[in-house]
């Protein structure tokens, strides 16, 4: 049995702006265990960068604030942790690749210094070994003549390179979970087949457990082992990544799956599109967030929340559709 | 008739220059035609020179050597007069419907300033074509007196087209129109501009590197690979009988969203990076990345060649 190494239970986050308080995650569940991919998918603005980034709380609070829910990271419970805990814990239990390398980088500092950096202070190795380590690492990615490159500047790298180089700082002290926040977005498809067949390889030789967040469903396919679809702060549907594909149950991750041309789609014919924009998180709807935009909504989608449906062992889904007294479509008169 | 040519550019170079007595070469020797009608997709990786073909094609950029021919004439884009013509009869979307929006004037005047600016109609009339405007793109009449920054990006991007399509044009090059975009949003726009195209017979030039989206939005494809076409077929031709090695390669790259299908791919990755349009190496672009270069390729460029009827490609080794 795999380890478990992150539970987040009911969590919310909401920013304090001059405007309001805007519920950016609304009671978010989520695991993933070890040697394990999930991915959270969703449009801007869901929310799962915002619960990615309260994993390591890298978001500044204030504004943000963890109104309510538990996230406890291999036994460290993350809400009541100080500082001085977190920088513990960021690069030792988690760490994070970013979707812009070059912001994420220190231009002014060498690659391998930078890793370097992050070696000597949670592994407590000499300068030569730290180094070693380093190159090691940036190996590991596969970046060639690893020991020209660790002396050369974030700008002398390609946009692949730069990502390569990320994920060697960010495995370099062996972390159990590694955050991916739309790590392929900025890179042009054939960087980006390099970038997700590194991904997979590590994953398969260090064991690690990966959030991958990303809006592209393609690149989920390939790697994830269970998807969490996100929309307007909540987890509508979780399984695992053929459940979501092919048994998805919510309204939305049909929406959001059948809005793609697939290869086989039969030239203009219309894509199905979502009608309207998501919901405003300052004041977010009091029922179910899709169902102003949803083709199966009913009365009480508008005035209450949807429970979540277990379907079966872990692939769970929050519709008023999925209640047992819920009417059939044609008592519906859908269409 | 879908075999009448609109577009072609002939030998089509754009160089920018760079200082130092450098050139970066964005465009180089593109001969390509595009017909009445059709979507002529075009995709490629990031600095492949495929928004500097897309806008020298519509005028912003001037060629630096070769020809554009729009409706069997020359355009002469040094001439003032041809240039504004042309303006009318051919318009782009941007990809960024947050830059590509004035924010200090109302989406009216944004979606009127070029009828003004050519003369078209008087006040009254342009502000009921506003109104039919924003209808045809799924606004609100009402928004017209609003500002950009009101809009959220798929709107905005609708409000792009709007203001494209306000002069009347025949051309229209879509640079990217819904990378930016939200995937529930981006079929919106898709759907949008596919109707538009039916309705008023309009030519795209459809510039993407989703390619995806390309293949169902477009007639036929150019690839295009460090400022040279190097393959252009139909669509369904491109997909099935893909000739070049390196339309092979980004076309295996792109990842399927569907789980069965993307564990049954066998994906082809090509190593390392484009090279620098600064100092492109010598012979064929690709073979520094190319897995079947051989001494041929690294001395001479291959030409844009028909391998099979209406199928062109430029490789040596086909």
């Amino acid at each position: 049995m795999a380890e478990r190494v992150l539970t987040i239970e009911g969590l919310r986050v909401s920013f304090d702006t001059y405007a309001g308080e805007v519920q950016a995650v609304r009671g978010v569940t989520l695991h993933v265990d070890e040697g394990e991919v999930l991915a959270i998918v969703g449009e801007s603005g869901c929310g799962k960068s915002v619960t990615a980034q309260t994993i390591m709380k890298l978001n500044p609070m204030p504004p943000a604030r963890i109104v309510d829910g538990s996230i406890n990271l291999a036994g460290h419970d993350i809400v009541h942790a100080s500082d001085k805990e977190m920088q513990k814990i960021r690069g030792n239990e988690v760490a994070m690749i970013f979707q812009d390398p070059m912001t994420c980088m220190n231009p002014t500092t060498q690659v391998g210094k930078q890793i370097v950096e992050s070696i000597k202070l949670h592994r407590h190795l000499s300068s030569a070994e730290a180094k070693a380590e380093a190159i090691r690492c940036l190996e590991q990615v596969r970046i060639p003549n690893p020991e020209e490159r660790a002396k050369q500047y974030p700008h002398e790298f390609s946009g692949g390179m730069r990502q390569r180089a990320m994920i060697a700082m960010a495995l370099s002290c062996n972390p159990k979970l590694l955050i991916a926040d739309e790590p392929t977005t900025a890179l042009d498809v054939t960087i980006q087949a390099q970038i997700m067949e590194l991904l997979a390889e590590l994953k398969d030789k260090i064991n690690t457990a990966i959030i991958l967040i990303t809006h592209d469903l393609g690149v989920v396919a390939g790697i994830a082992d269970r998807v969490a679809v996100m929309y307007a702060g909540k987890v509508v549907e979780t399984g695992t990544t053929d459940e979501i594909f092919y048994e998805h149950k919510h309204p939305y991750t049909e929406a959001l799956l059948r809005s793609l041309p697939s290869t086989d789609q039969g030239k203009h014919e219309p894509l199905m599109s979502i009608p309207g924009t998501p919901p405003d998180l300052l004041a977010p709807p009091k029922g179910c967030g899709f169902a102003a935009r949803c083709r199966h909504c009913m009365q009480i989608c508008k005035e209450e929340q949807p429970p979540e449906f277990e379907l079966n062992a872990g692939h769970k889904a929050s519709c008023w559709l999925l209640h047992p007294d819920c009417p059939s479509a044609e008592e519906r008169g859908a269409k | 008739m879908k075999n009448e040519v609109l577009v072609q550019a002939q030998d089509l170079c754009k160089y920018f220059k760079i200082g130092g007595g450098r050139m970066l070469h964005a465009v180089e020797d593109v001969n390509l035609e595009i017909h009445r009608g059709e979507t002529l997709g075009l995709v490629g990786e990031s600095g492949c020179g495929k928004s500097t073909l897309g806008r020298t094609l519509m005028g912003i950029y001037k060629p630096t050597k070769g020809k554009l021919i729009y409706d069997g004439k020359e355009v002469d884009l040094t001439r003032k007069k041809e240039r504004f013509a042309f303006a009318k009869k051919a318009q782009i979307i941007f990809q960024d419907p947050y830059a590509s929006l004035d924010p200090r004037m109302t989406v009216g005047s944004i979606i009127a300033e070029g009828m003004e600016i050519h003369g078209m109609y008087d006040e009254k009339r342009r502000r009921e074509r506003v109104a039919e405007l924003l209808d045809i793109v799924g606004l609100n009449r009402e928004h017209a007196n609003r500002f950009p920054h009101e809009f959220s990006g798929g709107q905005r991007q609708r409000i792009g087209i709007a203001r494209a399509l306000a002069i009347e044009p025949e051309f229209i090059v879509c640079d990217e129109p819904i990378s930016a975009l939200d995937v529930s949003i981006q079929a919106q726009v898709m759907n949008l501009l596919h109707e538009l195209q039916e309705k008023m017979g309009l030519t795209y030039l459809f510039i993407a590197h989703d390619l995806n989206i390309v293949k169902y939005i477009s007639d036929r494809i150019a690839v295009m690979y460090l400022g040279s076409v190097v393959e252009l077929a139909t669509s369904d031709e491109l997909y099935a009988n893909t000739l070049h090695p390196y339309s092979k390669a980004l076309l295996s790259a792109v990842p399927i969203p569907d789980p069965h299908k993307e564990a049954q791919k066998h994906r082809q990755i090509i190593d390392g990076d484009v090279p620098s349009p600064i100092n492109k190496p010598k012979g064929c672009a690709f073979s520094s990345r190319c897995p079947l270069a051989c001494d041929k390729c690294r001395e001479a460029a291959p030409q844009l060649r028909e391998a099979a009827p209406g199928h062109f490609v430029a490789c040596h080794l086909v």
